[in-house]
């Protein structure tokens, strides 16, 4: 296992370091928003004081990650299949652009297939018979039973 | 009214038609979730809370309830058949369930594993009914100090039984408050942490945050690897356990009852510590420990009635003083506050049709489970065999359309995304989500106690510890602070500290 050493820095110490970056802009916000008096807090009371404790909390953790070496950063999306994983969140993101513009049933189609296709291949077949069934079942079951609005986008014509 | 006839008015409200198939789709949809690996109770209420927007309170709440309970009665059919628990509270399950199945008595865990949990939640319903409007008429004696405290104590008691270190679990939890406190103060109104957004002025909505912690994170974990699910080929057989098998279950049965009841009630307790607890106790008092581990039906019988009955004895602090004590039921109290209604001493006053209702609701649902998991078990494997493949971009547009539908804007699905990827890290990098949900919901309780308490005292800290029900709270929460820092009790932290929704 490749640890934390003078030479790489381990994923306890990056992860300490984030929450301690974290809990000192807190601390800021609240100083900022306002402290108020103890007999009458102020909005930012309660947050410059959860900023002060959630650096104290980093802190000990930054403390731990130097006393105590952990794996690098690299190591723990070794022998993983993060690129996938990466694909999904950025097909999400491009899912929820496109979402209201072109409408629920053509966006979750595309992106059910597109994940099916993709991710762990399933048959073609198979895939489109899931999106195609699982979309206008959710469709039908929110938009026509329980009156859920969603975006009919480019389908407007054709649902309305 | 005494307790009997708040009962049958609960019944009236519970047998009413729309409360009736309320309570059925959310056993329904709990006993699914609870057998589908990689879906959570957490996840499936947060998908489902939009679509109880659209029903009155009673209806809603009874659905979500019934997810719960029907979540913890589904997640034995995994374990017991794929050795994957279905949810966290079935992990024990796994070890003494899937080893009977191997040995080719399926049917009598299987069997078990529902006799067991109908028998405990209902005991548990029982005492919750008992022991809820006593402890709701104590309750109203409770100030703004006494709510900070014993809030301050669940959050302790939580990060303290997390898995890993206790500052993270604690760095978590004040993550969760400053996140509930973004928007606008409610005393002040004025803005806070909103960036200048004006999406963010409500507040973060609970639904993106939790479907992102946990039903995008979870997706994205188990991406990274393919899941292979080793199914029982063998037949299941008879579901009706053997009398030697009852006469072996019987005291697990009933001391996972009362364990699991007891434990459920504790803030930062669950259904997850107690079906670990009920198991240990069960090995500690056999005479042939040895057996457990190799398809001991006491391994199936306790924890599964221990898990049932914590399900059951959890909503009691949230009834009763409207404080959730796992994070489970912390969404559920956000579906009480998104539905108008505030649980709490004066529900059962303000609100008995609600409060005897999901009590009522429960024993329904209890029948009901029993139907379902006893003759549909055949279902439900066959439930097992759809492919992760095809099952997670299912999952993943339930929850886009989940959160879009809470609030009809896609810059929830944003946030989602955004907390799929802070879930997802999080777990790489072993901090948990668990103690971040629980205080994203009671941040904002947290606050607004924190300060009524300091200008009711004139800003003297003293009232903490003047207050003995508030002292209590804090001497408790100090000592579990305490605690890991002494090496001998740290360790046995570790043996019990579980994620209560991993």
């Amino acid at each position: 296992m490749e640890t934390g050493d003078r030479k790489t820095i381990g994923s306890e110490l990056w992860g300490g370091l984030v929450w301690l970056a974290f809990g000192l802009w807190v601390t800021w916000e609240g100083y900022t928003i306002g402290l108020g008096e103890l007999h009458e807090p102020g909005s930012g009371f309660a947050v410059f004081w959860l900023g002060v404790i959630a650096t104290g909390l980093a802190v000990t953790v930054v403390v731990s990650a130097l006393a105590n070496p952990s794996p690098s950063v690299s190591s723990l999306w070794r022998d993983t299949r993060w690129q996938k994983v990466m694909l999904v969140i950025a097909l999400l993101l491009v899912f929820g652009f496109f979402f209201e513009r072109i409408g629920f049933i053509p966006s979750a189609f595309i992106l059910l297939i597109v994940l099916m296709r993709v991710i762990d291949p399933v048959p073609w077949t198979q895939a489109l018979i899931v999106s195609v069934g699982s979309v206008l079942g959710v469709w039908f079951l929110l938009a026509k039973f329980l009156k859920i609005q969603l975006p009919a986008g480019l389908l407007a014509p054709l649902l309305s | 009214m005494d307790v009997f006839s708040s009962l049958m008015h609960g019944f009236a409200v519970a047998l009413l038609p729309i409360n009736l198939m309320a309570c059925f789709a959310g056993v329904l949809v709990g006993t699914l979730i609870g057998v589908l690996p990689g879906i959570g109770p957490v996840t499936a209420m947060a998908l489902l809370l939009p679509v109880t927007l659209s029903a009155p309170p009673e209806a809603g709440i009874i659905m979500m309830a019934g997810i719960y309970y029907g979540s913890m009665y589904g997640g034995s059919t995994t374990s017991i058949l794929v050795n994957i628990p279905g949810e966290a509270a079935s992990v024990v399950t796994c070890i003494d369930g899937h080893e009977m199945a191997k040995q080719g008595r399926a049917g009598p865990a299987l069997g078990i594993a529902a006799l067991g949990s109908f028998f405990a939640g209902t005991v548990a319903i029982i005492a919750l009914m008992l022991v809820a409007p006593t402890l709701a008429r104590w309750a109203i004696a409770f100030g703004p100090a006494e709510y900070f405290s014993l809030m301050v104590l669940g959050l302790t008691l939580l990060s303290f039984l997390t898995q890993g270190s206790m500052a993270k679990a604690l760095l978590m939890a004040c993550f969760g408050v400053v996140l509930g406190l973004v928007g606008t103060d409610a005393i002040t109104a004025e803005e806070r942490l909103t960036f200048g957004r004006l999406e963010l002025l409500d507040g973060i909505g609970i639904v993106p945050v939790v479907m992102g912690l946990f039903g995008v994170a979870e997706i994205l974990s188990n991406l990274e690897h393919k899941l292979g699910r080793e199914m029982v080929k063998s037949q299941i057989g008879s579901l009706w356990p053997s009398r030697e098998d009852w006469a072996a279950s019987r005291g697990p049965m009933l001391r996972g009852t009362l364990l699991g009841f007891f434990v459920g009630t504790l803030p930062g307790g669950g259904a997850v510590i107690s079906s670990f607890a009920s198991y240990a106790l069960e090995k500690r008092l056999s005479k042939t420990p040895e057996r457990f581990g190799k398809g001991a039906i006491e391994g199936v019988a306790g924890p599964e009635a221990a898990n049932n009955a914590a399900a059951g004895g959890a909503f009691i602090p949230l009834l009763t003083l409207g404080i959730p004590p796992n994070v489970i039921l912390a969404l559920l109290l956000g579906a009480f506050i998104i539905h108008g209604l505030q649980p709490g001493p004066l529900l059962m006053v303000q609100n008995p049709g609600v409060f005897w209702g999901i009590v009522a609701s429960m024993y329904i649902g209890n029948v009901m489970l029993l139907v379902l998991n006893m003759p549909l078990i055949g279902m439900w494997v066959k439930v097992l065999k759809v492919p992760y493949p095809v099952l997670f971009p299912l999952i993943l547009m339930f929850c886009i359309v989940g959160v879009f539908s809470s609030n009809a804007a896609v810059f929830d699905v944003f946030v989602m995304v955004l907390f799929g990827l802070i879930g997802y890290l999080m777990r790489k990098f072993g901090y948990e989500p668990a103690p971040l949900v629980l205080a994203f919901v009671l941040g904002p309780l947290l606050e607004n106690n924190l300060r009524k308490a300091l200008i009711l005292s004139r800003g003297d800290f003293a009232t903490f510890i003047e207050r003995p029900i508030s002292a209590t709270c804090l001497v408790l929460a100090a000592l579990m602070l305490i605690v890991p820092l002494l090496p001998a009790l740290a360790r046995k932290r570790e043996v019990i500290a579980l994620d209560s929704e991993s």
